[in-house]
């Protein structure tokens, strides 16, 4: 007869005959797995919304900004604050093997169609930015070059904001909007780029012509630069480059030129560490759990002494009756960790509908990993009180 | 096969009470005897046959196994000398009642280190039928009647080929006449294949029907 098919037998014997208190054992287990796989694989998401997110701002593009903000305190200490201006853009437009320099300026503002109001970003820049970003229309036209020099009045606006003041993206275009109290015609809508979820809500923004922006942009400033290299290769030259350029202007420390890995390096990390933490908190339901389990495997241990005795009186050891309550309670954890799992799972699976989150072949891993080891940590307490038992006043036992 | 020279066990009831259970026993159980032990209740039977037994340990004295002091064996060695040598009858039958009669005849095999010459499951089947409770091998023992449980009970205690069969008032729970059906079986165990049986009793009928009685008044052999 086989030694753990008789402890199995055993052990799920007293399982369903206690079925509410080994469901609720495991529900603490169930709930720490539950959290922690789903915080990963929250987590895991936000990873991939992120990087897509970039990916769609573009590859091979260097961004440059004032101030060092991807060490910290963007325009903070005794660095002061620099804008840039025309003067630099056509400096940065010198640099050999570069594609285009696109200058932005950005501002909130509020948008007015009749009575409806809604605020957005507006980014005052050339019509580069549309090659730059990937950005292409589902209705009208972009604004061109042309819309720059003759300081057109016209806006490319995003399918959010089009379907927010029309309706629908379609009937947005050629119709006229006011941006902070100016009148522009809406001459393209752009498509979906998804995005919102506290990231930036790409699909809300207006785009008009930089000179344009000058209406609102009065000190004809520049936030930053948006720069392409002809081709990746020689994006590193281009950096040297568009960095001696500036150093004609401006310290070293009064400037960044960042490249789009590198943004998303800071941010992904930024998220890896609140989620690790959200993770490890979580974790502690895991410990609760445990405890839970440690508490039910006395009980089980002071119901069972007469069988602990009976089993030494046939010859068992020590070893023997401690790897019987051990297998006990790492499968009442593994139990509530596999439901657990189970449970994430569904769950996951109706979150995709809007929100990329994944589990991971890692977490499945170690959430079995997990919930069997604290079966181990939190039931060998018990299981040892169980082997130590004497055998005599085990057997003795009423 | 086992002697108990000077064997004394004290309970500890309070801090400094204690309680001599048995006072300086000596007894040689020999290979093949039918012999019982006989006493009052709370003269110290279970006590004595518990160290027999290998189950418990004296306070004081020498518990010899096949010519070898187990004083000097650890636990587990105990467990394993325990499993090869002794098979145990209790009054209150001590089936495991999750586990199906087969399962409970079986159960000692799984704890066993030594190499079987012969197939358990084989000689279980053959115990129930000998013991004239064949067919009930799939049922749980709180489904079959005392006298059926305690054959299951004997049979567990037969399963390893021991030398030894310790019973504990054996026929305590059971009706004369299912009685009389035990002892008879234990009987003809000890008269067929030699195994040496010790039963525990306060029954002066069942001890007659033993070769030898040991008597016991108040942790004392008499
Ligand atoms: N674990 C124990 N603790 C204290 N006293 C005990 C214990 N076991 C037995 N005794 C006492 O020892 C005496 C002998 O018990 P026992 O060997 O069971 O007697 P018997 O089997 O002859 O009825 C009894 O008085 C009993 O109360
Ligand atoms: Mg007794």
């Amino acid at each position: 007869m086989n030694y753990f098919f008789l402890i199995l037998k055993s052990a799920f014997f007293d399982f369903n005959r206690n079925k509410g208190r080994t469901i609720l054992t495991s529900l603490g287990i169930l709930i720490g797995v539950l959290s922690v796989v789903l915080l990963t694989a929250f987590g895991l998401g936000l990873k991939k919304y992120i990087s897509d997110q970039f990916e769609s701002l573009g590859t091979n593009n260097l961004r440059i900004v004032p101030g060092k903000p991807l060490q910290g305190g963007s325009f903070s200490g005794s660095v002061a604050a620099i804008r840039f201006d025309e003067r630099d853009f056509q400096n940065l437009k010198r640099v050999k093997n570069l594609q285009f320099v696109i200058p932005i300026f950005t501002s909130s503002v509020e948008v007015i169609v009749s009575k409806h109001k809604e605020s957005s970003t507006l980014y005052s820049t050339t019509n580069d930015i549309f090659a730059g970003l990937n950005l292409k229309t589902t209705y009208g036209e972009l604004f061109t070059k042309n819309d720059d020099e003759k300081r057109s009045k016209v806006a490319v606006i995003g399918p959010k904001i089009a379907e927010k003041l029309f309706g629908t993206a379609q009937s947005a275009v050629g119709q006229p909007i006011k941006v902070s109290g100016s009148s522009f015609k809406v001459v393209g809508v752009l498509e979906s780029k998804g995005g919102g979820f506290g990231g930036p809500d790409l699909d809300s923004y207006v785009y008009i012509p930089s000179k344009t922006g000058y209406l609102f942009n009065t000190d004809k400033k520049f936030v930053a630069f948006i720069v392409k290299a002809k081709d990746s290769a020689n994006l590193e030259v281009a950096k040297t480059d568009l960095k001696s350029a500036l150093l004609k202007r401006y310290k070293d420390d009064q400037f960044s030129i960042i490249e789009q890995t590198e943004i998303l390096n800071a941010v992904s990390s930024i998220f890896s560490i609140l989620n690790t933490v959200l993770v490890a908190i979580a974790a502690i339901s895991l410990v609760v759990g445990g405890i839970g389990i440690m508490n039910i495997m006395y009980v089980t241990v002071s119901e069972r002494i007469k069988e602990i005795g009976i089993r030494r009186a046939l010859g068992a050891r020590k070893m023997d009756i401690l790897s019987q309550f051990l297998i006990e309670s790492v499968i009442l954890s593994l139990f509530g960790g596999v439901l657990g799992l189970g449970l994430a799972a569904v769950i996951v699976f109706f979150i995709r509908a809007f929100f990329p989150a994944y589990i991971d072949l890692q977490s499945v891993v170690l959430a079995l990993g997990v919930s069997s080891g604290i079966g181990i940590v939190f039931g060998v307490l018990p299981a040892k009180k169980a082997a130590d038992l004497s055998p005599i006043e085990a057997i003795r036992y009423e | 096969m086992i002697k108990l020279e000077e064997v004394t066990k004290d309970y500890v009831l309070d801090q400094d009470v204690v309680f001599a259970a048995l006072k300086g026993v000596n007894v040689e159980i020999k290979d093949g005897e039918f012999t019982s032990i006989i006493g009052p209740s709370g003269s110290g039977k279970s006590t004595l046959m518990h160290i027999i037994g290998l189950l418990d340990q004296p306070t004081t004295g020498k518990v010899i196994v096949r010519e070898k002091d187990i004083s000097k064996l650890n636990d587990d060695e105990l467990s394993t000398l325990r499993s090869e040598v002794v098979g145990f009858v209790f009054q209150q039958f001590n089936l495991i009642n999750k586990l199906t009669v087969i399962e409970n005849i079986l159960l000692p095999t799984i704890y066993a280190r030594k190499k079987f010459d012969y197939d358990p499951k084989e000689k279980a089947l053959y115990l129930l039928e000998r013991f004239g409770i064949k067919g009930k091998e799939y049922s749980y023992p709180n489904k079959i009647s005392g006298g059926q449980q305690q054959r299951v009970a004997i049979a567990r205690a037969l399963i390893m080929n021991p030398d030894l069969i310790l019973a504990d008032e054996p026929t305590g729970n059971l009706d004369t006449k299912t009685g009389d059906e035990i002892m008879k079986l234990l009987k003809e165990l000890n008269d067929e294949q030699k195994i040496t049986v010790v039963i525990v009793t306060h029954e002066p009928d069942i001890a007659a029907k033993t070769n030898r009685s040991i008597r016991i008044v108040d942790g004392k052999v008499v």
